[in-house]
């Protein structure tokens, strides 16, 4: 390899690393989180085993015997030679065991509090409640809400407690011990049966649609054309000013749009003397929110294309405008014949560009109208962010969250593929043929 | 070689003198920091955070008393992104092994968080049989559980109300002495929600509020809403089985009851992300004629938006009974203080004995008052600052003896979130009642299969 091409690796080695840090790593993660089901209750990092009393409920009607679940779920503290052994070898107070020995051999109590009130009444009595509290443990004889580390020692604890069980329920209870994730197609089954999914792809498909057509397309070409054709400092201004909503930060933009409409804002300050009643313009209706969700997020999009256009434009030949003025063109054919002709390639990237962007953006509708009224305004990315980032109960479904971002970047890439085919993205990336 | 030895003989000397020169039995210094996070707080809640710093404070005395010497650091935080915001930081917080130590949150956290081992159950390290945790309130400690096991000590109570303004009460015909006894009627059932549309209705026809405030409900997600699943007679847990119930008749009527009130034009239809500011100020100068909150709103309305008059302007009562299967009810939804599995058995102790002393009536009472929250525990209606405050003491007796709590259950998340979104699109119109139930049964059916009792 010659050094040059060595030193191009060098300069391409940080924007490989960044995009294997911010880009393929989400993305792997993504894929191996969307085939689980991983949520706040099942934790990230792994999970322990526990019998709590709902599963032993669950299995006492799956062919368990209820005596074997009794002998591992009942709770009961029991002072025998083997509990005063355990309490010996972690260290508890020895006149305490002495007297337990002496005078309670054999005594046995349904739980922890009662057996904790028994040790507070003795003449040699836990002096602190650190004390107590690591004192009656070790008395326990029974597994229920017992948090084991391993799946080993859950089994040995199992075995030692001579359950009756067979081998194969004492894999059922390990498995349904587990508190961790475990691997699952579940969620695409799930996204499939569920009717919400059908809502938040047809909300998806409108949001994407109208903001691109319209205005990160639509009003973008509008603007570069109109304002090229506008006196240089002019066209600056404006162009400057339709800068505005993509420099602002999002949470204010959003602000002054709900100022703009809620119940006391703006518009019903000017209507409501005109005799408009006065109402929540964003939420008023499905049709409001769209509205103005098409509105907020097409403001910021018109900007970017506006710029790609307008640049584009200003590259012209200037000859071919003033050969087409003297052929007596007007405007609209100089626009129609000359200006779109040769912003196709711009058109292409602006059009793939917004469209995928749209695709995974949601933090405008999330701070404007949060998916609502209903879940008309739920696209798939707030969707996916609900489910796995915000959850007004707290069990966070992150495994749900990333199949709904696995999907998003599925749809991504098709789309891409399909935009390029469509658009002749080959001829142009081609070499030009005076260089060849 | 000598500088050396000089220099081991100096230190051994210093070493020595420092030991000969403290007292006799005091241990070397313990020099700890606990965090501690609250969730859904402001500054009007800076005491769920600044006890823990006083109940240091104390436990540090009772160290030296004893000859120890204990320094605790106490670092606070509770201006979080609300409670979205407060969870995600949490867990995250936590998944990287650098959790506060204790946090204060909703009890709905409790089953989640300790089936994934965030939390430590809190009965392993203090003695619910002494004071001051043998003073709280029974079912506070059992909505601080979860699968037998106590794993929060309750933080603060509060219950949701219903709420009514007396003067437009008054305008279409009640008399003072009719209010006086409509929380009463309320509890028995004899005044219902059929009657809140009804009266809704009279106050806007007397045209003392505008369309859509006469019955002007909470503008968001909200426990709130399983009341009203409770006064049809809708049951959230089956307490034999644990599993969650889906009583579809009773969640039927639920949305059939707001959507009724849209279609009579006493609550708006885009009412839902009304703006809470916009809100706080509308419901506290008369500008709804009746609606449901919470008891800490009451810091609110007499604070902020300077509601003069409470008592003399705001009747408050039990959510009314929906029919006669269901019955006069509100909602508490504790926070409870948690300690989470940061650190090692000795500071999640010490964590767990800040908890308690700050769980005193006198130091709870302080963030009761001060937030327009209920107290925890019996004899805080003997402290003063509590007993005096009329809101407090009223608000507890009639509102927490009735008041049911949302299951600690980890399915809770998902029902909550079909529940709501069928109970917005009814709303809103975008289904009708009876159409947002079946898509509700079935998201349910899916989401927790085995796990909900549907009926």
């Amino acid at each position: 390899m010659s050094l040059s091409a060595k030193l191009g690796y060098v300069f391409i080695a940080p924007a490989l690393v960044l995009v294997a840090v911010f880009f393929l790593t989400p993305v792997v993660l993504t894929g191996i989180f969307s085939f689980t089901n991983m949520s706040t209750a099942t934790g990230i990092t792994g999970g322990a085993y526990q019998i709590t009393p709902s599963l032993l409920r669950d299995l006492s009607g799956n062919g368990f015997e209820k005596k074997t679940l009794d002998t591992i779920g009942t709770e009961s503290y029991q002072v025998s030679q083997a509990t005063l052994q355990v309490a010996r070898e972690a260290g508890s107070h020895l006149d305490l065991l002495s007297e337990l020995e002496a005078d309670h051999l054999g005594s046995n109590f349904k739980n922890r509090r009662e057996f904790e009130r028994f040790l507070k009444k003795l003449q040699n009595r836990p002096r602190s409640t650190r004390e107590l509290k690591s004192t009656s443990p070790h008395f326990k004889k029974s597994l229920i809400n017992e948090r084991f580390e391993t799946e080993i020692d859950l089994r040995n604890s199992l075995v030692e407690m001579q359950a009756n069980l067979s081998e194969e329920q004492l894999n059922t209870l390990i498995q349904a011990a587990y508190t961790g994730w475990i691997w699952t197609t579940d969620n695409f089954h799930k996204m499939v049966i569920l009717p919400e999914t059908k809502q938040i792809l047809f909300n998806t498909i409108i949001y994407v649609t109208f903001t691109l057509l319209l205005f990160n397309v639509g009003f973008a070409l509008v603007l570069a054309i109109a304002t090229f054709y506008l006196p240089k400092g002019q066209a600056g201004v404006f162009r400057a000013l339709w800068l505005l909503p993509r420099i602002s930060p999002s949470v204010l933009y959003v602000v002054l749009w709900k100022w703009l409409t809620w119940d006391t804002g703006f518009l019903n300050a000017i209507l409501n003397p005109l005799g408009v009643a006065q109402r929540n313009w964003m939420l008023d209706t499905t049709l409001n929110a769209w509205f103005f969700v098409v509105l907020i997020n097409g403001f910021i999009g018109a900007s970017m294309g506006m710029i790609l256009f307008s640049s584009a434009i200003t590259a012209i030949p200037k000859p071919l405008l003033y050969a087409s003025e003297v052929d007596g063109a007007n405007r609209w054919q100089q626009i129609r014949f000359i200006i779109l002709p040769q912003l196709k390639w711009p058109i292409l990237f602006v059009t793939v560009y917004q469209c995928l962007s749209l695709l995974t953006s949601f933090e405008q509708i999330l701070l404007s109208t949060d998916g609502g009224p209903g879940s008309s305004t739920e696209v798939w990315a707030l969707a996916a962010y609900h489910s796995a980032l915000d959850n007004y109960w707290g069990n966070l479904q992150y495994g749900y969250g990333a199949a709904l971002a696995l999907v998003l970047v599925i749809i991504g890439v098709i789309m891409s593929f399909i935009f390029l085919r469509f658009f002749r993205f080959q001829e142009l990336v081609r070499q030009p043929r005076i260089e060849q | 070689m000598l500088k050396t030895s000089l220099k081991r003989a100096l230190t051994g000397f210093f070493v020595l003198a420092t030991a000969a020169s403290l007292p006799f039995g005091q241990a070397f210094a313990r020099d700890l920091t606990i965090q501690v996070w609250a969730g859904g707080s402001n500054v009007a809640d800076a005491y769920r955070v600044d006890a823990i710093t006083m109940a240091a404070d104390i436990l540090e005395r009772e160290a030296d008393i004893r000859g120890e010497e204990l320094n605790i650091t106490v670092e606070t935080k509770y201006d979080f992104d609300g409670w979205g915001g407060f969870k995600q930081a949490v867990i995250l917080a936590a998944e990287a092994n650098n959790a506060p130590h204790i946090v204060v949150t909703g009890h709905g956290d409790i089953a989640p968080w300790s089936q994934s081992g965030l939390i430590r159950p809190i009965e392993d390290y203090v003695d619910f049989d002494s004071w001051p945790l043998n003073d709280l309130f029974e079912n506070l400690i059992e909505i601080s559980s979860y699968e037998g096991v106590i794993y929060g000590v309750p933080q603060d109570a509060e219950s949701r109300p219903f709420f009514g303004w007396i003067p437009h009460l008054k305008t279409i015909g009640y008399s003072d002495a009719d209010i006086r006894a409509m929380p009463g009627k309320v509890q028995r059932g004899e005044y219902t929600l059929e009657d809140v549309l009804n009266d809704a209705k009279k106050i806007q026809d007397a045209g003392l509020v505008e369309a859509g405030y006469g019955w002007y409900p909470r503008v968001s997600k909200g426990g709130d809403y399983w009341q009203f699943y409770q006064s049809y007679g809708g049951e959230m847990l089956d307490s034999s089985s644990g599993k969650l119930v889906f009583d579809k008749a009773a969640m039927q009527k639920v949305y059939e009851f707001f959507a009724k009130a849209v279609e009579m034009g006493v609550t708006r239809k885009n009412h839902i992300g009304t703006p809470w500011d916009q809100w706080y100020s509308e419901v506290a100068s008369g500008k709804a004629g009746l609606w449901h909150g919470g008891t800490w709103h009451y810091a609110r309305y007499t604070g902020k938006e300077g509601l003069k008059d409470f008592f003399g302007s705001v009747m408050f009562s039990l959510i009314p009974a929906g029919d006669s299967n269901g019955k006069a009810n509100t909602i508490t939804h504790p926070l409870v203080y948690l300690v989470t599995n940061r650190g090692s058995e000795d500071d999640a102790a010490i964590a767990a004995q800040l908890i308690t002393i700050a769980s005193e009536p006198r130091i709870n009472t302080l963030h009761a008052i001060k937030s327009a929250h209920l107290g925890i525990a019996k004899s805080q209606q003997s402290v003063p600052l509590y007993a005096n405050d009329r809101w407090a003491s009223e608000a507890t007796v009639r509102l927490l003896p009735y008041a049911s709590a949302q299951p600690n259950h980890t399915g809770f998340s998902p029902y909550f979130d079909a529940m709501w979104k069928g109970l917005e699109a009814s709303w809103t119109g975008q289904k009708s009642p009876a159409q947002a139930i079946a898509d509700v049964e079935s998201e349910l059916k899916v989401q927790l299969g085995g796990d909900i009792i549907i009926r």
